[in-house]
């Protein structure tokens, strides 16, 4: 390779190089949509079990979140050996919702010991809302920030109603923080 | 004519590889073949180069028994990179 180039194809080459490091942001839309759909088919479900059927163990219906996070890991996994690179970005988004899924866990914990499964879903509500809201300012997507803004508006209105309609409220906020953002990605070149 | 650009970064390959390597945290030797399109003995090279000026960090470790290597651009070469850029610009300006 030649070492007599111009500043100008020197900036050139630079930006091409930058190009080929773009991460491809809709990868990111096959987690939103997997856990979106996930959540939202085990909300509802749960909401038919106890509402419609009266069974009383409709929370087992949440064991599938099990699987989907064995999928994620999988995905994930394969995910970073065909890329062969890491970008902080990447990192970022993985790290926060590691968080969000660890606080879930803790929460379920400290809901069964002592607050109480009535009082769960604006908790639950809140943190979909805190993941969807800063993962949209990471990656500079507007719809997940409305998502994650109308998930906490959610969480309020969790507070004034009854448990069964609480799983359709906590339906809406995956429907505008999972779902929706995930299929706008997905369509779009970022 | 450009005495002023740094010669480690003025080669079109050692650029090549730092502009991949400024913008993600850490990359795989087979990814920055596949973006230069250069072969695995030059890379090699001028990898090589990049580390002695301490521009980088490579790092040689085993996934899955297989040997691979890490590059990672390193604080000296974030800011070598940004003079370089400056440098750059300065000359198209005065052109």
């Amino acid at each position: 390779m030649s070492e007599n180039f111009s500043p100008q194809q020197s900036l050139q080459l630079i930006q091409t190089m930058i190009e080929r490091t773009k991460t491809n942001l809709r990868e990111n839309s096959f987690y939103f949509l997997l856990w979106g759909w996930v959540t939202f088919g085990a909300v509802l479900t749960q909401f038919f079990l106890k509402v419609v059927l009266e069974y009383r163990h409709h929370y087992l219906v949440w064991l599938v979140t099990i699987i989907a996070l064995v999928i994620t890991i999988i995905y994930g996994n394969r995910q970073n050996k065909k890329q062969g690179y890491k970008t902080y970005l990447g990192e970022s988004m993985g790290n926060l919702w590691m968080g969000i899924g660890i606080s879930f866990f803790i929460l379920t914990i400290i809901i069964s010991a002592g607050i109480g499964w009535l009082h769960a879903w604006p908790f639950f509500i809140l943190f979909y809302g805190l993941g969807t809201f800063t993962s949209g300012k990471i990656i500079q997507f507007k719809p997940l920030v409305v998502g994650g803004i109308i998930c906490w508006l959610l969480a309020i209105t969790c507070v004034f109603v009854q448990y069964d309609y609480q799983l359709l409220i906590a339906a809406a906020a995956i429907l505008s923080s999972y779902i929706i953002p995930g299929y706008l990605i997905k369509s779009k070149h970022l | 004519m450009f005495k002023d650009l740094d010669p480690i970064l003025h080669s079109q390959l050692r650029l090549a590889i730092m502009s991949l390597l400024i913008s993600v945290k850490e990359a795989e030797f087979t990814f920055i073949k596949e973006k230069t399109n250069a072969t695995a003995g030059n890379i090699s090279v001028q990898v090589q180069k990049l580390k002695d000026a301490n521009y980088i960090e490579v790092t040689k470790q085993f996934k899955d028994n297989y040997p691979q290597t890490i590059c990672k651009i390193t604080a000296t070469g974030v800011k070598a990179f940004e003079a370089y850029v400056k440098t750059l610009q300065e000359y198209i300006k005065k052109s």
